[in-house]
């Protein structure tokens, strides 16, 4: 519950109105309280006038006047109270939407702080469900629960002032019941919640299971799975189908009972109202008024359950949402420092790094250095921590112990903007928009020009891929780049890095689905564009290696071979052993040259 | 080349907006409720009865009690619908007064209409759910159906939101309309009571209905295109978002963080200022709906009152007519409610109908050949021309055979077709220009399923399913044991970091497998083919992301599963494919060479210069030793 204070920033924000509002509604109550006892008065004037006129002591003309008042005053009544409400509920309504719009903001805008282990904690299903359902549910506590709170107590409130000002006994005779019915109501609406809550899971697994088999569409009819899925997603469906008739059941037994029981107290009335019209304690009018107040009374009884759930489920939806917003980023940006000019030179000093979820270090106490203009390949089996170690020189990841180095500053002293300008990566995984290949190329800055585009796609070697396309650079590409080759994917990724041109460039395994020819052209063009240039890349290939000054080897997150590639050739371990199973090979191409000649 | 028809899946994309009613939409959803015909029409007979109990019980307080207990002036004339000569037969039969018996018959009948009317909604309930459950099971069916071809041109989110929400909506539909029948049975019950009883006074408070219907009117014209405003900016909001969390590495490490916000921020303020309007127009006509029928009350008491005096009614029927105000004005808000609802359920219903007459599809053949329980894996292409784009194609005359057992290579630069060729043997996309055999048959006489389920592709772009290793590699096929999926995981050196991980094999990966690395998905994927023991096995790009050592490694266990079984390999790196039998060199969609490694190299061509570049520096040296 205490996540909710935490909305109350947006009642301070809005003082003015949100008090406003209040006296609006204690108005709006009063009026509404008044409008039964000019029925009343009418009644009775009616009933007044019916006598006189039979005994013939008034003529018809002023029967009919003593209506005039009750009529009268009852359509001030309503017209008062309209205004009022119009006034509350715009004044109530606004401070949810302006809530809503600047939590909105606020959660995207902190998303786009977050890191990997953030992502990795909480899928994209999830995250959007926050932001579209427990926002809303914000919002509603806002616009409606503090509202309906409000409201309900104060009919309640006035609805029994005006009932024992008629009538005291019947009044605490109707009262008898009210307990009753409260508690059935709170009872349901307990059990009720909880199912809602089972139909929403229903439909987030739903959701999600639908989800997950599109995106793996391709993969399902490969492998011939179509109708094994199509079975387990009726398991789904019909769980969801259940869960709400379930909770429908409910409901509606809820809405069966309620009028049931409150028929309780539409027979105290008849009865014992009837008794105490006979004796005289109250009149035609009185009768018939209290039919109005139990309407009135009986509201919030009947919906004091169903309003504590939304509170319940306000409070649960705050929670989660704020259980994001307070989500400190693993990665904290120093706004503050300034890059000084920079030299180049990166130290890497003891770094390690773990995953949360794993036991294994990722990477364990690795030091090296690099120089400017130096290219660096980094090689290693699959899970060695290659990928783990470049993420760390962007900062996607913060280090569990250890430091980086950057013209002497730990990295994590520069601005991240400012370090990502300087220090750009290309993923291993060759994300794409659904947009036009200029639009992914160009994507840190809309604004490039064309020329700029078309030479840096050359880079790349995309221009065969480009002039092959209907439409060229402005070809459309499908969700994630889906109607591009594999290597034109990770060609287009690697534009869309180079176009930064900063001096220290990482390429996490870019050309793994690119042939090896096209793969020379694009790393001796590089060499040239980028000469001062400081490169580190990771490639599986020792052809790709044997461009670098250095190499690294690294092994189960520790550096096991560094050195030039004669070095490590003559050290005799890894690199060497890689090297020998090519040489092989070659000593086949090189024997059939000879045969050949 | 045949004319391929260019279908429009911009269609997906369009935003459709309010529909008018459209009956033909309704008869086809009515389809999904017709055999559950029976249940539907004993809800609608329930809800009559519950009505008309509903109605009777204002009238037993106003002509029974105040009329006739309390007053002591029934009226033979004004219609009680036997009300009062129950309470006499009541209070005959048992000896008990009036008063008694008029209670018990109020409570009596309360409690009957309730269960009634619990009984309707829930059978009505049921009928749409299971309704709805099986339109949800047609369209994911269909939509598993469809080919790679769609969901190249149509996002899946456009897809996903048809099948759960556009469905949700339907369900608010029908029950809207359940709801419909449960306020008019008792508006017209009411309204013939009333006419009975004053037709002056009924006829000053029918005034409400225009003026009420007009104004409904008019704010749902008004808030028309606000809402459909608010709910383009909602959507677009969230598909922002979502584009960016799926993308938010490529959006930090390009600095793109704050032109992404002030762009969702633009929008978000756009919702705003609709929102704001949306809550001035419903504030004021909602509270105008609530308020104004109290002015019913002063017209009865001034008119009503005024017949009563002059004994025309009685005073019981007076407040008879007061209590059935709310009666009155309420199937007026519901309809204004449901039109909306309408709106909004004929728009959903357009796009679930869009996807379900939607029937690009791989074609199968009307009498399909079935395939021989044991296949010898003879595969032909013969002159085979495709493009993914008609005009545009892909591949050109592509002819060459392997033949069975034997181990092919494809090599060739990227986007040169090679993945192509794999996609249209997999019955990925249709072809007619040209034919593929395998086994000496045409594959466009088999279904698709019984090809892929001979041929293991594993394929260059796979997909990590969220859930543990385990089901990531049987893909929940029961077929496939633990022990299995461990033997796959083993071939393809997988199983030692698996069992690093705390969990083993029941490790839960995360969408997309993101908490492994890159190769380990990869090995994952191969695993998974190896799992189903496929007759024919097809590796496009199967170690790109992975180590040379852990290659070898598989390349070991590759050996024995290769061994007389029909294969295709593509791979970059020579050293890959030095297994293979005969090697296929494809560049711009055509074969160029085609021959052993010895013949290819003799030949001095694209292959031979492919080998020089990749072993070329080794090659140097020993030309300086
Ligand atoms: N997001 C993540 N969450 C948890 N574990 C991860 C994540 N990414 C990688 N790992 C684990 O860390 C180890 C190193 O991974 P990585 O650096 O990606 O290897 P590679 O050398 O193949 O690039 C692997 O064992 C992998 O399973
Ligand atoms: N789904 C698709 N829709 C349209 N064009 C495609 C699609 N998939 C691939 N292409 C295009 O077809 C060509 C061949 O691609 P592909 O067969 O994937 O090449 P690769 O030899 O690298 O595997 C490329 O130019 C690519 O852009
Ligand atoms: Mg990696
Ligand atoms: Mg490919």
């Amino acid at each position: 519950m205490g996540s909710l204070l935490r909305l109350s920033i947006y009642l301070k924000r809005y003082a003015w109105s949100f008090w406003l509002a209040v006296a609006g509604m204690l108005i709006s109550r009063i009026f509404e309280g008044f409008i039964p006892l000019f029925v009343k008065n009418g009644i009775d004037n009616i009933a007044a006038g019916q006598t006189a006129l039979t005994s013939g002591s008034i003529d018809y003309q002023s029967a009919l006047n003593t209506l005039a008042a009750p009529a009268i005053s009852i359509v001030i009544c309503v017209l008062i109270q309209m205004g009022t409400t119009i006034a509350y509920r715009i004044a109530m309504r606004r401070i949810g939407v302006i809530a809503s719009y600047d939590l909105r903001n606020r959660l995207y805008q902190h998303l786009q702080l977050q890191g990997p282990i953030f992502f990795s904690r909480h899928s994209i299903g999830d995250l959007m469900a926050r932001a579209i359902n427990d926002i809303n549910l914000c919002r509603e506590i806002l616009a409606g629960a503090i509202r309906m709170t409000l409201i309900l107590a104060m009919t309640a409130l006035v609805g029994l002032t005006f009932m024992f000002t008629l009538s005291v006994n019947l009044t605490l005779a109707i009262l008898l019941p009210m307990p009753l019915i409260g508690a059935v109501a709170w009872y349901f609406s307990k059990k009720i919640y909880a199912a809602s809550y089972l139909v929403q899971e229903g439909f987030s697994t739903l959701s999600t299971f639908v989800q997950e088999n599109l995106n793996g569409i391709r993969t399902v009819q490969s492998m011939a799975q179509e109708e094994r899925e199509i079975e387990r997603f009726d398991q789904v469906n019909q769980e969801f189908a259940d869960r709400n008739l379930d909770l429908f059941n409910m409901t509606s037994f809820l809405s069966a009972i309620m009028p049931i029981l409150a028929a309780s107290g539409t027979l105290i009335i008849i009865g014992y109202g009837s008794v105490l019209l006979e004796r005289g304690e109250i009149t035609v009018g009185t009768f018939a008024a209290f039919f109005s107040y139990l309407a009135l009374v009986l509201w919030p009884v009947r919906e004091a359950g169903s309003l504590v759930t939304q509170w319940q489920r306000g409070a649960s939806g705050t929670a989660r949402l704020f259980e994001i917003l307070d989500y400190e980023p693993e990665i904290q940006d120093q706004p503050s420092l300034d890059f000084p000019e920079p030299s180049g030179r990166i130290q890497v000093q003891n770094l390690t790094y773990r995953y949360e979820d794993k036991e294994k270090y990722a990477l364990e106490d690795v030091s090296f250095e690099v120089s400017p203009g130096e290219t660096i390949a980094l090689l290693g089996r699959v899970g060695s921590g290659k990928s783990t170690l470049l993420r760390l020189f962007v900062r996607l990841l913060e280090p569990t112990s250890g430091q980086i180095y950057l013209d002497g500053h730990p990295i994590n002293g520069f601005p991240l903007a400012r370090l990502r300008e300087r220090v750009c990566m290309v993923l291993q995984d060759p994300f794409l928009f659904a947009d036009s290949l200029s639009d992914n190329i160009a994507y840190d800055d809309p604004n490039r020009d064309h020329q700029e585009i078309l030479e840096i796609a050359h880079a790349a070697a995309l221009e065969e891929t480009i002039e092959g396309f209907p439409e060229g650079l402005n070809t459309v590409l499908g969700e994630r780049g889906v109607t591009l080759s594999g290597g034109q994917k990770q060609r287009a990724a690697l534009a869309r890095g180079l176009i930064r041109r900063s001096p220290i460039l990482i390429l996490d395994d870019c050309f793994s689905a690119v042939d090896t020819e096209t793969e020379e052209k694009i790393l001796s063009g590089l060499k040239k564009v980028r000469s001062q240039a400081t490169t580190l890349l990771v490639s599986h290939r020792v052809s790709t290696a044997r461009h670098a000054d250095r190499i690294i080897v690294l092994e189960e997150g520790r550096i096991i071979e560094m050195g030039s590639h004669t070095d490590l050739l003559a050290a005799g371990g890894f690199y060497a052993n890689l090297e020998a199973s090519q040489r092989n090979r070659l000593d086949l191409v090189s024997r059939l040259d000879e045969a050949a000649s | 080349m045949a004319v391929v028809r260019k279908l429009d899946h911009s269609i997906f994309d369009a935003h459709i907006e309010g529909q008018a009613m459209n009956v033909e939409y309704l008869k086809r959803i009515f389809a999904w409720v017709a055999p559950h015909k029976a249940i539907a029409s004993l809800s609608i007979g329930l809800v009559l009865v519950a009505s008309t109990l509903a109605i009777l019980l204002p009238v037993v307080i106003t002509r029974v009690v105040i009329d006739g207990v309390i007053l002591n002036q029934p009226d033979a004339l004004l219609p009680d619908f036997g009300t009062n000569e129950l309470t006499a037969w009541i209070a005959g039969v048992t000896g008990w007064s009036a008063l008694v018996s008029a209670c018990v018959i109020y409570a009596v009948f309360t409690l009957f209409c309730h269960i009634f009317y619990h009984a309707h909604r829930v059978t009505f309930a049921r009928t749409v759910l299971c309704a709805l459950r099986d339109m949800r099971h047609d369209l994911f069916a269909h939509m598993e159906h469809r080919p790679a071809s769609f969901y190249d041109r149509v996002a899946v989110g456009r897809v996903m939101t048809r099948i759960t929400n556009d469905v949700q909506a339907m369900f608010e539909l029908l029950m809207g309309m359940g709801m419909l029948i449960g306020e008019f049975v008792p508006f017209f019950l009411g309204l013939a009571i009333m006419l009975a009883i004053d037709v002056e006074l009924t006829l000053y408070l029918m005034i409400a209905i225009p003026v009420f219907g007009l104004i409904t009117y008019f704010f749902r014209q008004a808030t028309r295109r606000v809402y459909r405003l608010i709910r383009n900016t909602v959507s677009r909001l969230n598909q922002n978002l979502q584009e960016n969390l799926a993308g938010m590495q490529v959006v930090q490490l390009s600095n793109r963080e704050k032109r992404n916000l002030q762009t969702y921020r633009e929008i978000n303020s756009d919702n705003l200022k609709h929102e704001q309007q949306a809550i001035a127009l419903e504030s004021s006509y909602g509270a105008f709906m609530d308020n104004m029928v109290n002015v019913a009350l002063a017209v009865i008491i001034w008119i009503g009152g005024g017949s009563a005096l002059q004994a025309e009614i009685s005073l019981g029927s007076v407040i008879l007519f007061s209590q059935f105000v709310d009666m009155f004005i309420r199937p007026i808000r519901v309809l204004g409610q449901q039109y909306n609802i309408l709106f909004r359920a004929m728009a959903s219903a357009e796009r679930i109908f869009q996807a379900l007459d939607w029937h690009e599809q791989i074609k199968d053949p009307e009498h399909p050949i079935r395939l021989p329980a044991r296949l010898k894996g003879a595969i032909e292409f013969r002159h085979l021309t495709f493009g993914y784009d008609p005009g545009e194609p892909v591949l050109h005359d592509v002819s060459f055979t392997i033949n069975p057992g034997e181990n092919l290579a494809v090599v060739g630069p990227t986007g040169s077709g090679k993945s192509t060729l794999i996609r249209l043997l997999g019955r990925f996309y249709n072809f007619d220009d040209g034919t593929i055999f395998l086994d000496g048959v045409d594959i466009n006489q088999l279904t698709a399923a019984d090809v892929r389920s001979r041929i293991g592709v594993v394929m260059q772009d796979f997909h990590i399913f969220s859930g543990t290793i385990l089901d990531n590699i049987s893909l929940g096929n029961p077929a496939i044991s633990r022990e299995q999926a461990i033997e796959a995981a083993k071939s393809v050196n997988a199983d030692s970091f698996i069992e690093g991980l705390p969990q083993g094999y029941n490790t839960v990966l995360v969408e997309r497998g993101q908490n492994l690395s890159q190769g380990q998905r990869q090995l994952l994927a191969f695993a998974r083919v190896l799992a189903a023991d496929p007759e024919i096995l097809i590796l496009d790009e199967a170690t790109a992301s992975i180590d040379t050592e852990t290659e070898q490694v598989i390349q070991q266990a590759l050996k024995t599963l290769l061994k007389d079984r029909t294969s295709i390999l593509i791979a970059h790196r020579l050293q890959t494919i030095q297994e293979a039998d005969r090697i296929l060199v494809l560049k711009h969609g055509q074969v160029k060479e085609l021959g052993s490694h010895d013949q290819l190299m003799a030949l001095r061509g694209i292959y031979y210069t492919l080998n020089q570049l990749q072993f070329q520096e080794v090659s140097l040296k020993e030309d300086i030793t």
